[in-house]
């Protein structure tokens, strides 16, 4: 068979879109960002614990006192798990795609129920929409939109569009022809057929899919935490980037509580909405009585729009007097005024701890600093695209080579703070036999056939898997596994402490090499290359932005000895506590922080 | 009052669009049903012609797939006929479009379903308003005019009711009202009291009737069943595969079936109930109208016939309105009727003797 190119058709193509469409993109973005701003200041604003009783009110409303009382306890406990923020972003992300998808949703289900052409064209492009890996549409969302939340919207869109189409399409389908032959021969017209027939006797199955809509809305923020979309979904990525169950199953419960709310409350309020389902809901609660009664018990509306106001006023008033208390900027070195600064990191340790070193000198001269951890794709795309300001995390000229050369006309290099670096194989010292890659020729089933490695998208990765496995012969042999950083260090712990054979792919300077005892694996071919230096790299444009920033950055240095002591002292306050971990560090250390 | 017609009127269905015009003119060239099918196309109905009279209940009779309620689809322009005209109140009505159609649809001609095909979001009131307000009747006089037809139907007190609360009969009932209340002149009815069980099906027939009385309006009911045409029709068409095989009265198709297919079609039917003593009496015998025994007219059933000549010792008067005898009925004559049988009546020995 002959290699048909398609990935590389598809890729001209984006890349053809991107050149000539970038204003359509552009125009989108906004909106998209617009609508998301928008409903995000509403949801943001109220205080917790307030908002959770809003949405109560609107549970009792719906559903009855049981609804708003689980309702209430779940957000509570959102709130209680400090993912308050995060859950809001998640759900004006849900909202605002949610919103799109109908609009475009709704109408194409209505054209294909109407045109049996329309539906026969539809169906096979609905089947690639829902089937093709959701994953694979933030690829040309990064690429068209930037990292952020557009791109994750848009995956969502496209994911959960077509199940809109096809159950509206299915609702209007499968009202009675009779019944519109019906309105037919009394002269209706189609559009007061559809209007006054069709879409109220389709309503339940058109708000199922609604429902299905939001559910796979959510479904997808994960994957838009990928690339930078925030909220839970952002919260879930840091938790398997640093192997956090803790957090991760917090930021899974967070999702569960949200995902039950909306599913609740969708179901309900297509009941509510139709004419049909309204009459079985006051059928059922004139059957009820007792205990059920009392659950069940629903506050005429009136009531419940009285309710909701009156906490949202209280919410807004709360609101507005916690405002006035912002605390002020520091200071004589506040050359910041509040300007805002994004910098993007990838979860590796020499990333982490310059990243927050950065943000709170940064904050401590009045900046507002936003610390995004990306994948390293969306970090160059990031960069390159003008959504992130600068990341301190670039390994040139060797290691990430390839995405400089991608991207290197699109961004500034500030220099580098550190080197050089080397990137090794690595084993534990009890691995007497071992010294050399050469020596591992043979081994393979010491080792399960396994060189562990980190992220997929590391240049190291690249170059071990590219060239150092075939000129050391160790190709069929040995496997690289992908995984992460966290990953790789939680694998060499598990076994270091077994004294298991284990092999890692590892980097110079790193604190593994303090805390066990290590043996790098020499490289007689050189097949690794000249060590690195560790750069930090900027947007373009950012240096005539902030060029006092931008001169601070270039002359930042640090010792092998002061990285490693930042990144021992990060690794000792645990996941979370980065920031105060810095801070501790930058009382011991005040030389860097008046340097820089 | 507005007279409905039918004149040569085709309908056939077919893939592409050319074909139904190619199949009627192979129809009109004598082809049947069956070669035309062998191509692809249906043809529903061919060549139909009638003329239905203001204040008259004109039925279709046919069994399923006869074409019946294809043809009454064409009658208000939910199908356009492939061939033929359809002109009512002087319109005709395969040269509207669409927009007059639905005018016309809305305001003169109105529906009667075989299943109700009832809104189930909308209460009964608003059911029997429905085409009102498609008429754009303001809402207060439509609902106002929806509870008169409503009552009219037998269904005062049940406006605030949804129609899945209704037995099949109410039901039927309702969509009647919804028929009535757009003060159509021309009411079609596909089949509109199959769906009903036999007693209520009665019951609603009689309503029919009570109903046509008072409002005279111009009906088309379109039925698979011969007993409930002979009682609703003032003229009866027979289809088959298409085509009308027999027009008249309940009498003409009783007593004169057009072919084989029409005469096993009413052997079921009663017909003492449908036939009248007009069908049997002979010319009057001299001296049978003098006597002062019970008579009848020219339209009593023959069933009620039969009881008054078992009293009667010579053959039955029929007179007319003013009570002058036009024609007599004899009881063998009678009996020779019911029983079928045209021979003449053979000879006894004994009685001879």
């Amino acid at each position: 068979m002959p290699r048909l190119h398609l990935g590389a058709w598809v890729d001209s193509g984006v890349d053809f879109l991107q050149r000539h469409l970038s204003w359509l993109f552009d125009a989108i973005s906004a909106l998209v960002t617009g609508l998301y701003d928008g409903i995000h200041a509403v949801l943001d604003a109220p205080a917790p614990l307030l908002f959770a009783g809003i949405l109560a009110v609107a549970a009792w409303w719906l559903r009855g006192l049981l609804a708003a009382l689980l309702a209430f306890a779940g957000f509570a406990l959102v709130d209680s798990v400090d993912l308050w923020a995060d859950a809001m972003s998640t759900l004006s992300l849900v909202l605002v795609a949610t919103l799109v998808t109908l609009v475009i949703a709704v109408p194409l289900g209505i054209w294909a129920s109407r045109s049996d052409r329309v539906s026969a064209v539809l169906r096979p492009v609905l089947d690639f929409m829902q089937t093709m890996p959701a994953m694979v549409y933030l690829i040309p969302g990064i690429i068209f939109f930037g990292v952020g939340v557009v791109p994750g919207i848009i995956a969502t869109i496209i994911f959960a569009l077509p199940p809109g189409v096809r159950m509206t399409e299915l609702g209007i389908r499968q009202v009675d022809a009779e019944l519109v032959e019906a309105a037919d021969a009394f002269g209706t017209t189609p559009r007061d057929t559809l209007v006054r027939v069709q879409l109220p006797l389709a309503l339940p199955t058109i708000m199922a899919g609604i429902n299905q809509v939001i559910m796979l809305g959510l479904s997808m923020v994960v994957i838009a935490g990928m690339v930078g979309g925030g909220g839970l979904g952002g919260a879930v990525y840091r938790a398997i980037g640093n192997v956090d169950i803790g957090l991760g199953f917090e930021a899974g419960i967070s999702i569960v509580i949200l995902a039950m709310y909306l599913d609740r409350m969708t179901g309900a309020l297509g009941r509510q909405v139709s004419p049909l389902g309204r009459r079985t809901l006051a059928k059922a609660r004139a059957a009820a009585s007792g205990a059920a009664k009392l659950w069940n018990h629903r506050p005429q509306p009136a009531y419940a729009v009285t309710g909701a106001v009156v906490l949202a006023l209280v919410a807004g008033g709360l609101n507005a007097f916690g405002g006035s208390g912002q605390p002020a900027a520091a200071g004589a070195d506040a050359v910041g005024k509040g300007r805002k600064i994004s910098i993007g990191y990838i979860p590796w340790d020499e990333g982490i701890a310059s990243t927050y070193l950065w943000k709170e000198l940064l904050e401590r001269r009045g900046f507002q600093v936003e610390a995004k951890q990306l994948e390293l794709g969306a970090l160059f795309t990031g960069l390159a695209g003008g959504q992130v300001d600068f990341q301190t995390d670039a390994w040139l000229p060797v290691t990430q080579a390839q995405y400089w050369e991608k991207y290197g006309n699109k961004l500034d290099d500030l220099g580098s703070w550190y080197g050089p670096t080397s990137i090794e194989l690595t084993v534990p010292s009890y691995m007497k036999d071992v010294t050399s890659l050469a020596d591992l020729k043979g081994k393979g089933d010491r080792f399960k056939g396994r060189i562990i490695g980190i992220e997929p998208s590391a240049g190291a990765m690249g170059i071990l898997k590219g060239k150092l496995l075939k000129e050391y012969g160790l190709d069929g042999e040995y496997q690289v596994v992908d995984g992460s950083t966290p990953g790789m260090l939680a694998e060499l712990k598990r076994a270091y402490e077994k004294q298991e054979p284990v092999a890692v792919v590892l980097w110079s300077p790193h604190w593994a090499y303090a805390s066990y005892d290590l043996k790098k694996l020499q490289d007689p071919k050189g097949a690794w290359g000249k060590g690195d230096g560790i750069h930090t790299l900027a947007r373009k444009g950012f240096a005539q932005d902030e060029p006092e920033v931008a001169s601070w950055l270039r002359s930042f240095k640090l010792t092998e000895a002061q990285l490693t002591g930042l990144e021992a002292k990060i690794q000792e306050a645990g996941k979370g506590k980065e920031q105060q971990a810095v801070r501790s560090w930058l009382r011991e250390h005040p030389e860097v922080a008046k340097a820089a | 009052m507005s007279t409905l017609q039918a004149e040569h009127v085709y309908k056939v269905f077919g893939r592409r669009p050319g074909d139904a015009a190619a199949a009627v003119r192979a129809l009109r060239s004598g082809a049947g049903r069956d070669e035309l099918r062998a191509d692809g196309t249906t043809a529903a109905v061919i060549d139909a012609s009638f003329r239905v009279e203001p204040g008259e209940i004109f039925v279709v009779m046919g069994l399923s797939g006869s074409g019946k309620s294809t043809l009454l689809r064409m009658l208000n322009g939910l199908l356009e006929p492939t061939e033929g005209r359809i002109l009512f109140d002087g319109q005709d009505l395969t040269s509207l479009s669409r927009r007059e159609l639905r005018h016309v649809r809305s305001t003169k001609i109105s529906m009667v379903f075989q299943h109700f095909a009832l809104f189930p979001h909308r209460s009964v009131l608003e059911n029997a308003a429905y085409g009102l307000e498609v008429q754009g009747v303001a809402r207060e006089e439509r609902l106002r005019r929806a509870a008169e037809a409503l009552e009219l139907c037998g269904l005062a007190g049940w406006e605030a009711s949804w129609p899945d609360e209704l037995s099949g009969g109410m039901q039927q009932r309702v969509g009647l009202a919804r028929a009535l209340a757009t003060d159509a002149d021309l009411l079609l009815m596909d089949e509109s009291f199959s769906a009903l069980d036999p007693l209520i099906r009665r019951d609603m027939q009689d309503q029919l009737l009570e109903l046509q009385q008072r409002l005279k309006k111009t009906i088309v009911f379109i039925t698979h069943d011969l007993n409930e045409a002979m009682r609703l029709g003032d003229g009866i068409a027979v289809m088959r595969d298409g085509r009308i095989v027999q027009q008249g009265t309940a009498e003409d198709i009783l007593t004169r079936p057009a072919d084989d297919y029409v005469a096993s079609f009413i052997q079921d039917v009663d017909r003492s109930r449908v036939l009248t003593a007009d069908a049997v009496m002979t010319d009057p015998v001299a001296g049978s109208c003098a006597c002062g025994c019970p008579s009848v007219t020219a339209d009593t059933p023959i069933a009620d016939l039969c009881a008054v000549s078992a009293r009667v010792p010579h053959a039955v008067a029929v007179t007319d309105e003013a009570g002058v005898v036009v024609g007599s009925v004899p009881q063998d004559r009678l009996v020779a009727f019911i029983g079928d049988e045209d021979r003449a009546p053979v000879r006894c020995a004994e009685v001879a003797a």
